[in-house]
């Protein structure tokens, strides 16, 4: 038998208090006028968000490195979609 | 005494097993990021297109009930991930009782987004069915519309397949089917559904709050 070990009640609370929180920042952030900033702050939050969820949720913090591979490619493939579309996009208008 | 996990043939051992089941699900999550992508991509086309409209659009949605429903999923993802937890040290009750949370919270989330399109409709914010904007920037807050339905309406579809998925798991715990020794079907449902939640968490922004000063 493998142990399989499991973090602690507390540090599971802990990132959903972090969640929660970033969740209020971003959204009294937005009533802030910050011109283009608005949302660029919003996505970075989200970022932290989602990689919180990622890294402790989902255990990719003590993942192996071929599932953090394949989470990777995941993201890779995204950023090759999104950045070779606004190579058009971003210069039309 | 724990039961024995079967294992397939083409194993070496279960904890080989575990390895590929949780490397097939994170391939099939890495499909379901360039899934959603294709929507993400078209709302940053259409967003670069008339940049102005959005910002009026996105005043238009229900930024009270949006940022609820975002709390709403956040405390399912932990309800979610207590119940992975629960399984693996083996307290069958705990889990049961974190994943029933889950997929109460998954409805209520599904509930409070029913109530928002109802409330959408009233506001005239339909495209097709009722849609109607005064002002020069009625088609693209109608393109607005479009992705908003569709996204949230995409993700709507994820959640009622992650509540079914978390249904199963609860009925599957019930009858003392796992033990800190086998536990896949719940990390693997766990995953789905906390990349539905991470999902949600990019919705929320550039749906919500693109424009609220």
């Amino acid at each position: 038998m493998i142990a399989h070990p499991v973090a602690t009640l507390r540090s599971y609370v802990l990132v959903w208090v972090a969640l929660i929180g970033l969740l209020l920042i971003t959204l009294g952030s937005a009533y802030v006028p910050l011109g283009p900033m608005n949302s660029a702050v919003n996505l970075a939050i989200a970022a932290i968000k989602a990689l919180l969820v990622a890294f402790f949720f989902m255990h990719l913090r003590s993942a192996h490195y071929m599932l953090r591979i394949a989470a990777a490619a995941g993201f890779l493939w995204l950023a090759i979609l999104i950045g070779l579309s606004l190579t058009d996009f971003a210069v039309r208008y | 005494m724990t039961q024995a996990v079967i294992v397939a043939r083409q194993f070496d051992d279960a904890e080989q097993q575990r390895k590929a089941s949780d490397l097939g699900m994170w391939v099939f999550l890495a499909t379901e990021v360039l899934f959603f992508g294709g929507l993400f991509t078209a709302y940053i086309a259409t967003r670069l297109h008339d940049p102005q409209a959005f910002a009026i659009a996105s005043r238009l949605t229900n930024v009270t009930l949006g940022s609820i429903n975002t709390g709403v999923l956040l405390t399912s993802s932990l309800m979610m991930a207590l119940a992975v937890r629960a399984t693996k040290l083996g307290s069958g009750r705990a889990a049961l009782g974190f994943l029933c949370a889950t997929a109460v919270l998954g409805v209520a989330f599904l509930g409070i987004k029913f109530t928002e399109y109802v409330l959408d409709y009233h506001d005239h914010l339909v495209p097709i069915l009722d849609f109607s904007h005064p002002g020069p920037h009625a088609g693209g807050v109608e393109n607005f519309f479009y992705l908003y339905f569709f996204m949230t309406g995409l993700h709507s579809i994820h959640m009622i397949v992650g509540i079914v998925v978390v249904t199963v798991l609860a009925v599957m715990t019930a009858r003392r089917r796992f033990t800190p020794d086998y536990f896949t079907p719940v990390e693997l449902g766990g995953l789905y559904w906390h990349l539905v939640d991470i999902v949600w968490i990019f919705l929320y922004p550039l749906l919500y709050l693109v424009s609220r000063t």
